[in-house]
């Protein structure tokens, strides 16, 4: 693979973390715009854990995740009650509220004689364990497909069992779940956790590539393409956001068909999908379809 | 078993059910009847808890049911069906049974793993209710593909996975044929078999009259009669609630 490849396929499995995060709190029935925040604070934890406190790579990509559940879990705590558009619009406030607090954000140590940490505005420089350690960038990628791999495998466990279920239960109809004996808060603030966790696995394992991060890396719009991915890439299965990421990332972005106009034709595509399948293109009835006829 | 004891909800200035006292008899079928608007959707809501009563109680077996959350009353044996259907159509007619089956289980310690496992669906009690409605081959279809007549009956034995003690049922009959009415009324018999107390409330007369023990009649959210079909029929306050006072007696039997 040529080093064009590995970029890209890379950038689709770290953009498939924030869609994936994204499609979860969709399926529990909630719109996030900030799902970029966990990434950013799963960047920053990881970054900080491994650069600054000299941690192993995986405690620090294990760190990067926890933070990014943990906050997610706390945040939905008092916001998940509010409903539909209070909910989408506090998440986007959250959003703006961890970029901003990371343009004054400064926590840094004297580290072989650099002083090493984020450094508010001016970014976060040399995350340097993968390039320390010798990954090339083809390993590198085996590494986030793997993590990316566990994720959905995750995912595709709950599926199977009642963890999914109970999420689309809850997204579909809350007081109905209720009468049913579940409890709709527990469950999205669990979904919320799951979500932010994700995110915060990605965001950690893109600190590593990039070596330097920075506040504004992590903007809103990040965060609406990563709710675009699911909504087009479909509702039905954890392979839907991964497909909208592939369609935007794998398609529009890389082949350089479209150049300029790649942001006009993913919103066409996007407002196209939504009119024609509100459900996305991999929803609930065309995932049902495909596994009967697997099932053959 | 199942008592309403001067219940009351007021919205704003409107009296939905106003000062209603009701006894319903362990295994019996107890018909709700009433003209539109006449209190008995607002009624059910109350006893299930979708809605906080105004004033008055609610008890099932002398336990006040009155303050407890709606999944604590389907805990305690309250289910019900809606009038215009509820279902989780994104989820198969089998998912749909186990979740109310499994429904109570968020006291229990073991919650997060219970994520990871599957099962639950594959018990006994899913497969017999499946047959009992009639749903068997579309255990893994999608619940919003079934036909509507499926949905109701989905809907019913998704009322009763919950193993309940009481089933209220909101206009089960509505859309239905005549023909469905009379396999609806087999099927609330058998619910009753199973020692299900039914709570009907029904706009077809022949049905509520058919298979009700006792019947409770309300207009403008006040109880103007109860008592069996035949007092029923005869009673005059009824008669003139639902026809108006002029028309003679062989509309309300025939309506």
């Amino acid at each position: 693979m040529d080093g064009f490849t590995i970029s890209v396929l890379t950038n689709i499995a770290l953009f498939s973390f924030l869609a994936i995060s994204a499609w979860i709190l969709l399926i529990a029935g909630e719109i996030s715009f900030g799902q970029q925040a966990y990434f950013a604070i799963g960047a920053y934890a990881a970054g900080i854990a491994t650069a600054v406190w000299q941690w192993p790579f995986v405690a620090g990509i294990a760190f990067g995740t926890g933070f990014g559940a943990a906050v997610g879990a706390l945040v939905a705590w008092p916001t998940i009650r509010l409903s539909g558009l209070h909910f989408a619009i506090a998440t986007l406030a959250f959003a703006e509220l961890v970029r901003a607090s990371l343009n004054v954000f400064s926590y840094q140590r004297d580290i072989d004689g650099y002083a090493t940490g984020p450094d508010g505005a001016n970014g976060f420089r040399d995350i340097r364990w993968v390039y320390e350690a010798g990954i090339e960038p083809g390993a590198y990628l085996v590494i986030v497909a793997g993590c990316l791999a566990a994720v959905i495998a995750l995912v595709a466990l709950m599926a199977r069992g009642r963890g999914m279920a109970r999420l689309r239960i809850v997204g579909e109809d809350p007081i109905l779940a209720a009468m049913q004996g579940l409890s709709v808060a527990r469950t999205k603030i669990a979904a919320a956790g799951l979500a932010g966790g994700v995110a915060g696995m990605g965001g950690a394992l893109y600190a590593h590539l990039a070596t330097y991060i920075e506040p504004a890396q992590f903007s809103v719009m990040t965060g609406v393409h990563a709710l675009a991915y699911g909504l087009i890439g479909g509702l039905g299965t954890v392979l839907g956001p991964i497909l909208g990421v592939l369609i935007d990332i794998g398609l529009l972005e890389s082949l350089r068909v479209f150049s300029g106009y790649r942001m006009i034709v993913f919103g066409g595509l996007v407002a196209l999908v939504l009119i024609l399948r509100p459900r996305g293109l991999l929803d609930e009835r065309n995932v049902h379809r495909i596994s009967a006829w697997l099932r053959r | 078993m199942l008592t309403l004891q001067s219940l009351s909800k007021h919205f704003g200035g409107v009296r939905a059910v106003d000062d209603i006292s009701l006894t319903i008899k362990e295994g019996e079928i107890f018909g709700l009847i009433g003209p539109n608007g006449s209190g008995k959707s607002t009624t059910i809501n109350l006893i299930t808890g979708l809605y906080a009563p105004t004033t008055g109680t609610v008890t099932l077996d002398g336990y006040d049911l009155t303050a407890m959350a709606q999944h604590e009353r389907t805990a305690m044996g309250v289910a019900r069906t809606f009038q215009n259907i509820r279902l989780f159509g994104n989820l198969t007619v089998a998912q749909n049974l186990w979740v109310a089956q499994n429904g109570h289980e968020q006291r229990r310690a073991h919650f997060l793993p219970r994520w990871f496992k599957a099962g639950g669906e594959h018990g006994p009690d899913i497969e017999e209710l499946l047959k009992f409605s009639r749903l068997h081959s579309k255990r893994d279809v999608q619940a919003s593909a079934l036909s509507f007549g499926e949905m109701r009956r989905l809907e019913m034995a998704r009322a009763l996975a919950s193993n309940p003690r009481v089933l209220l049922l909101d206009e089960p009959a509505a859309g239905a044929s005549q023909e469905d009415g009379q396999l609806l009324a087999e099927r609330i018999r058998d619910v009753r078999d199973r020692g299900v107390t039914v709570l009907l409330i029904e706009h077809m007369m022949e049905l509520v009259m058919g298979i009700s023990d006792s019947i409770g009649v309300l207009n403008f959210g006040r109880k103007i009669a109860e008592g069996s079909p035949a007092e029923i029929q005869a009673n005059q306050d009824v008669r003139a609630a639902y026809l108006g006072s002029k028309h003679k007696d062989e509309d309300l039997i025939h309506a």
